[in-house]
């Protein structure tokens, strides 16, 4: 057990160092300010008691952004399931895909599904490598290579720009 | 192209840091520390209560000399009072639960520790029933929206428990059940018994019929000296708190929170969750101090 006081000594001081980068990552989910904090606290307590499990200490950050991910995407899964109707944007579907109607990137990546989005934030907003995300997302390298592709496709569909600058 | 991903990133860190968003991650290291020393303990515990319990029986019960040594160490003094007695994970599609099951032993009270642990074993399962329950409609709920099986994070319970005093005369244990969906909720049931009597200790017992007047006082001026020294510390009562903060619920001290002795003599209240404080308060505990001439706060050694 000598080890393990670092280990939750170095996860704390993570943490503490880049706690606004998880709030904006998990308010970029869930878009709202009370619900993103309630992510943060969440990851951070689920993170801590479960320190033990995070073998290998370089690994904090791929560890610790794993758990943030899948906090933030369940609370925006349940909380999707209850938005009131007055609070449903106003537009339809078929708007989307008016020609005359060029969608500014950062809209349009709200449009994507929630794999997409994790690896189009973690990837440009977070300035993860391809491994990162892929430890992250807890898929293997290819499929975060081809879904980053996918994702720029759409991307450049919904802009009419090239986004292809991975 | 690069500027519109440039753009794109500065909306994305135009996002604005809220102000509470460092008190947030502070309570939320307190109280992930306070689950995981938890956790250590009872790895650490279930070592020497592995090799403790295989001479223990037969030493405490045929010589009195080494009953009354061990009672003198204080980690195997707590070991001979509440010990696991079932320590199970079960991990399926909807939920991942972990328990780790005490057992009150070695009290002297036959009577006593069967009352206590059935108790508790009824407790549990119940509990565990209707988390089960939950999760289960949690995930149909989620697959019958479109989510795929594979993707559905399973609902997490941790059953476990904390020894707070344990002396010749009192033993005091917190045990929690932690359900984390979207969000984590820790359910506390205290235990406080004077072994002297077999007696489950309440807190007109320990503070006199006027003790929900003592606990307000002692909780609301400890508040306002909490509040006063740390502004990132936020109450729904004491004078710090915004006047319609408390309109939409009961009033917090109608209903008495649970408690606990500590090991240095004194007396604990715990507010759940929301009850007293926003959620990123965690679960607030007070030191409440004891009437003159309580023998609680005499420690047997």
């Amino acid at each position: 057990m000598v080890h393990a006081p670092t280990t939750r000594e170095l996860l704390s001081g993570y943490i503490v160092e880049h706690q606004e980068d998880f709030y904006r990552l998990a308010y970029s989910y869930v878009k709202n300010r009370d619900a993103a904090l309630d992510v943060v606290q969440e990851s951070i307590v689920r993170a801590l008691s479960r320190a033990d499990s995070l073998r290998d200490p370089d690994r904090v950050k791929t560890w610790f952004y794993r758990i943030l991910v899948n906090e933030s995407i369940n609370h925006f899964r349940r909380s999707s399931r209850l938005v009131p109707l007055d609070v449903l944007p106003a537009e339809t579907p078929g708007e989307a895909r008016d020609d005359a109607a060029r969608l500014d990137l950062y809209d349009a990546i709200e449009r994507l599904n929630t794999a997409e989005q994790t690896i189009i934030r973690l990837r440009f907003f977070q300035d993860m490598k391809l491994e990162e995300i892929a430890q992250v997302t807890g898929v293997n390298l290819n499929t975060v290579k081809s879904r980053l592709y996918q994702s720029l496709r759409k991307l450049k569909e919904m802009t009419k720009e090239d986004c292809n600058d991975a | 192209m690069h500027e519109s991903w440039e753009q794109a990133k500065a909306r994305y860190e135009e996002i604005p840091i809220p102000e509470e968003l460092s008190a947030t991650v502070q309570a939320a290291l307190r109280t992930g520390s306070r689950q995981s020393a938890r956790r250590r303990r009872w790895l650490r515990g279930g070592l020497a209560g592995l090799a403790a319990c295989l001479c223990f029986c037969v030493l405490v019960n045929s010589t009195p000399a080494f009953a009354a040594a061990v009672a003198d160490i204080p980690v195997l003094g707590m070991l001979a009072r509440v010990v696991s007695v079932e320590q199970y994970v079960v991990h399926d599609a909807y939920q991942y639960i972990q328990v780790d099951l005490p057992a009150l032993e070695n009290t002297g009270n036959t009577a006593l520790e069967q009352r206590i642990n059935t108790e508790i074993r009824t407790r549990i399962h119940q509990v565990l029933d209707e988390a089960e329950a939950r999760a289960k409609e949690t995930q149909e709920a989620y697959v019958a929206t479109g989510g795929s099986e594979a993707d559905f994070i399973p609902v997490d319970v941790t059953v476990d428990y904390e020894i707070k005093r344990s002396d010749e005369r009192y033993l005091s244990f917190l045990l929690s059940v932690c359900e984390v969906r979207a969000n984590a909720y820790t359910q506390l049931y205290a235990y406080n018994i004077d072994l002297t009597t077999g007696r489950q200790l309440s807190l007109p017992d320990l503070l006199g019929p006027d003790y929900r007047k003592t606990i307000r006082d002692a909780v609301l001026a400890e508040i306002d000296r909490r509040t006063q020294s740390d502004p990132d510390q936020m109450y729904f009562v004491g004078s710090a708190a915004e006047e319609n903060d408390t309109d939409w619920a009961d009033d917090p001290f109608s209903a008495d929170p649970q408690f606990y002795l500590n090991s240095d003599g004194q007396l604990v209240v715990v507010y759940e969750k929301y009850a007293i404080a926003p959620g990123y308060m965690g679960q607030p505990e007070f030191v409440i101090p004891l009437p003159e001439g309580s023998d609680v706060s005499d420690l047997t050694p």
